[in-house]
């Protein structure tokens, strides 16, 4: 996959808009999820949707960041677009009877903590910290989560929806790549210490800490679903190998820091990983909600309905 | 019904660029009726807006009465005849928004409504006698210089009008621009257009979209809120926003003002200058620009309160880049119960509504679009053709640009009000449009005084004058790199003065004689 003409992708972007009305969220197949698989599937839609929005407060974040108006405008979409999978995995979820009324689903304790945190601090960190991670947590989601989703649900609607979403997610991950490699682009090592430096930032750090017990914490729900962790792993492998299949994509220091986080994760026999991070997942499984700051005004944006 | 007339569509630049051809062409052959000559005058202007009847008002003060105005509408007003949107109002005081040679000491607001503003110009073309001059409903549809008998022969929709000299007012804004978004002709419901406003459509529960945070659409929206069901505010980028010190003149003060006019004269001055010392903050990035946007930021967060929203308003350009908006009442009217801002992109219009791209489709009864206008920055609004069958839309291809924003050089005895490289950013339009007026006065009385058959002003003047105002201008904010009317595509600035108001007064009180050639009767 070559670098991407950001320019073209802006005009493609916007030629294949999509909107929950194109979907006819009535038509039949909804009584295809069996009674064992609902309460599960609940809880996995729940921090699916969740998971598209802390791609989506990334991507807002990013476009304030973005370094040229083109970019900006993709971001900004791309915003939008994240926004639009969470309300048309709402729409489903509404379809199964999964949300009553005007409820909106939970997510859990840790992407809880990440939200808040991407709320709190995501627009001051530099653009290349979440222009690495995003595309990490996509392609770990589009190569996993929802791969795994379309081979355990059977409803034709969920399928058609699914289909739109991963062409949304294939552009964001194109651009996510390009974009890593431009910052990667004839680093000098001076160049590559500067884009170290927000690891001294404790705001960064505070950031890390939530970013990893996630991503456990989200291996423990797939298992839960009874997916192989494999699977996951597998996804997570890709992320290595399109992240470093240039020389300026290998260059960008980003990348190989989450490139060597991502083996630590993949890697359960490392226990000096994976028993602290475990044990905050366990720990932070504890923080009563009401403990927490009340959700930013954005999340009253979602909506199951496709017209308002 | 779609209340947008079909006339003032947007034109794409291409098509604009075509019909300046093909105008060209028509303006040349003599078949049509409308090209049956129907009068002759010293002086034509185009458009009775305020700076058509200004420069009427000065020429006659100069003894120079064998004037036509040429107005497409059927009234006076230009902009403030047709922009009467409710809400419309002046964001620089009505005191420094007037003609100083006839000033109105009865102005009931400090910034008055668009439609005392309205008034004020019907007492101008009322009091000064003008309605004799304007042909009304005589759209200029091109003009061509005939370089043998030096005069220019305007075409009409009503026919030819010959004229020594040409002054174009036909206003920098006074063609409305629907937005170029997917769909725009499948939606079913309601359109208006600000500068089109339906009076008629009643807004009682109704649920409105209001595309477009300019100047235009901040001043809506309050007034929008107050009557309709609900309001959704579709922002694309948003502006800065500065408080707007609006409130009613008391009534000693008016009185004040009609005895002594002396202290009217001072506060002008008094206001003239202070934001003169505004644009150190907006035109150039100075220790002021900051402070101004700390103003800006605060009125905000004391607005504001919901962080989120503040994000979604806080703009992300340097103020100054783009036009400042003044309102007191915009944050609050968007925090009301039935409005709400949305900042998704517009993916397309539909029939019953906008379609946004986190997959909502919007539904409402009527879209206003505050979307603003087509300004041109590379064309001109009509085909002007100069000596030799030189075509300006074509010279200005790549930007337009003229000499002190007034002449260009190949259109002998044509003068522009705001043409190239006048626009204000911090000061009132008609500081700038006065100095424009004067200095086209100076010009057609010194065609007569000299007996001359024209005024040319030398390529070369044009050139140095326009390296000069570039390099000025790669120094200010607009061209900072935020993208606005102001700029092309490319970035080209064709629109601002790079200064003070009082350095565009003293480059158009110069009238330098030697920087134009003179063609003898
Ligand atoms: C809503 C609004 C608010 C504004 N507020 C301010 C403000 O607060 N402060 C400020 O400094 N400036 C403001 N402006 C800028 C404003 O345009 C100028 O201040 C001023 O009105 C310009 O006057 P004008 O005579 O040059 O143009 P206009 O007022 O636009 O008049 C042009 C006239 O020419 C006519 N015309 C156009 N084309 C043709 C044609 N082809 N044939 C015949 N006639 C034609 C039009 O019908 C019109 O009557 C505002 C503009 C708008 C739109």
């Amino acid at each position: 996959m070559a670098s991407i003409d950001l320019e073209k992708m802006l005009v493609k972007i916007k030629n294949t808009q999509w909107s929950l009305a194109d979907i006819d969220w009535e038509a039949p197949g909804a009584e295809l999820i069996t009674e064992e698989q609902w309460p599960k599937l609940k809880e996995f839609m729940s921090d699916l949707m969740w998971i598209e929005h802390v791609g989506a407060r990334a991507f807002a974040a990013m476009a304030k960041k973005a370094p040229n108006d083109t970019l900006r405008e993709i971001y900004n979409y791309f915003h939008a677009e994240e926004q639009r999978h969470a309300n048309a995995e709402m729409a489903l979820m509404k379809r199964w009877g999964m949300l009553e009324g005007d409820e909106i689903p939970e997510p859990n304790i840790n992407l809880r903590l990440v939200i808040e945190w991407l709320d709190r601090y995501a627009d001051e960190m530099p653009v290349y910290v979440l222009g690495t991670v995003v595309p990490m947590l996509e392609i770990a989601l589009d190569g996993a989560l929802c791969t795994f989703l379309l081979e355990t649900v059977d409803d034709p609607v969920c399928h058609q929806a699914f289909e739109k979403i991963n062409d949304d997610e294939s552009r964001h991950l194109g651009v996510g790549f390009t974009v890593m490699e431009m910052q990667g682009h004839g680093k000098t090592y001076i160049k590559a210490a500067k884009m170290l430096a927000p690891l001294l930032d404790p705001r960064l750090l505070l950031g890390i800490a939530s970013y990893f017990p996630l991503l456990n914490k989200m291996r423990d729900n797939v298992i839960a679903m009874g997916l192989p962790e494999e699977k996951l792993y597998a996804a997570m492998n890709k992320f290595e190998k399109i992240g470093g299949r240039t020389a300026d994509g290998r260059r960008n220091p980003w990348f190989q820091i989450i490139r060597q986080h991502a083996k630590f994760v993949v890697n359960r026999s490392n226990r000096v990983y994976h028993v602290p991070v475990d044990a905050v997942v366990r720990l932070t499984g504890h923080i009563p909600r009401r403990a927490l700051p009340a959700v930013p005004s954005w999340v009253k944006e979602l909506t199951y309905r496709p017209a308002a | 019904m779609s209340t947008v007339s079909e006339t003032r569509k947007p034109r794409r630049k291409a098509a604009a660029r075509k019909t300046t051809k093909a105008g060209a062409r028509s303006a040349s052959s003599s078949s049509s009726r409308t090209d049956a000559v129907v009068a002759r005058s010293e002086v034509l202007i185009i458009g009775a807006g305020f700076a058509g009847l200004g420069s009427a008002i000065r020429l006659r003060q100069q003894g120079i009465e064998d004037i036509v105005i040429l107005e497409r509408a059927t009234d006076v007003g230009g902009t403030w005849r047709d922009n009467t949107y409710p809400g419309a109002a002046c964001d620089i005081p009505s005191n420094l928004y007037s003609f100083s040679f006839a000033q109105n000491p009865e102005w009931s607001r400090s910034f008055s409504g668009g439609s005392e503003i309205l008034r004020y110009v019907h007492h101008l073309a009322d009091h000064y006698n003008l309605r004799p001059l304007v042909r009304f409903e005589h759209n200029v549809e091109s003009m061509q210089y005939d370089d043998q008998r030096g005069v220019w022969c305007v075409k009409t929709s009503k026919g030819v009008f010959e004229g020594r000299s040409v002054v174009m007012a036909q206003g920098p804004l006074s063609n409305a621009s629907l937005p170029n978004i997917a769909g725009i002709e499948d939606y079913q419901g309601h359109k208006i257009h600000s500068a089109m406003w339906d009076h008629d459509y009643d807004f009682e529960g109704k649920r409105v979209a209001v595309i477009g945070t300019g100047a235009s659409g901040i001043q809506i929206i309050p007034e929008l809120v107050k009557k309709a069901g609900f309001v959704k505010v579709f922002q694309r980028t948003p502006g800065w926003v500065l408080p707007r010190p609006d409130f009613e003149t008391p009534g000693w003060n008016k009185a004040l003002f009609r005895r002594f006019p002396a202290s009217q004269d001072a506060m002008r001055k008094a206001l003239y200058l202070f934001h003169e010392s505004v644009a150190l903050g907006i035109i150039w990035d100075t220790p002021l620009t900051a402070l101004v946007e700390r103003i800006g930021r605060l009125h905000l967060r004391m607005q504001v309160k919901d962080r989120w929203l503040r994000r979604q308003l806080t703009p992300d350009f340097r103020i100054g880049c783009k036009r400042v908006l003044m309102s007191s009442d915009y944050y609050p009217a968007l925090q009301k119960d039935n409005c709400k801002l949305i900042t998704w992109p517009i993916a397309r219009l539909s029939e019953k509504g906008i379609r946004t791209v986190e997959g909502i489709e919007h539904q409402f009864d009527c879209i206003v679009f505050a979307t603003g206008f087509d300004v041109s920055h590379s064309g001109t609004p009509f085909p002007v053709t100069g000596r030799d069958g030189r075509v300006l839309g074509e010279e200005w291809s790549g930007g337009a640009q003229a000499y002190k924003s007034i002449n260009v050089s190949g259109y002998p005895n044509l003068y522009m009000t705001f043409g190239p490289n006048s626009g204000p950013g911090h000061n009132s339009a008609l500081v700038y449009m006065e100095a424009q007026i004067d200095y086209l006065v100076r010009g057609i009385q010194t065609l007569r005084e000299r007996k001359l058959k024209a005024l040319d002003v030398k390529p070369d003047a044009q050139r140095a004058f326009n390296r000069d105002i570039q390099r000025r201008l790669a120094k200010t904010n607009w061209n900072s790199g935020c993208k606005s009317w102001y700029l092309t595509e490319d970035g080209f600035n064709a629109t601002m003065f790079p200064g003070f108001a009082t350095q565009f007064a003293r480059q158009m009180a110069a009238f330098d004689l030697g920087d134009y050639t003179e063609l003898p009767a």
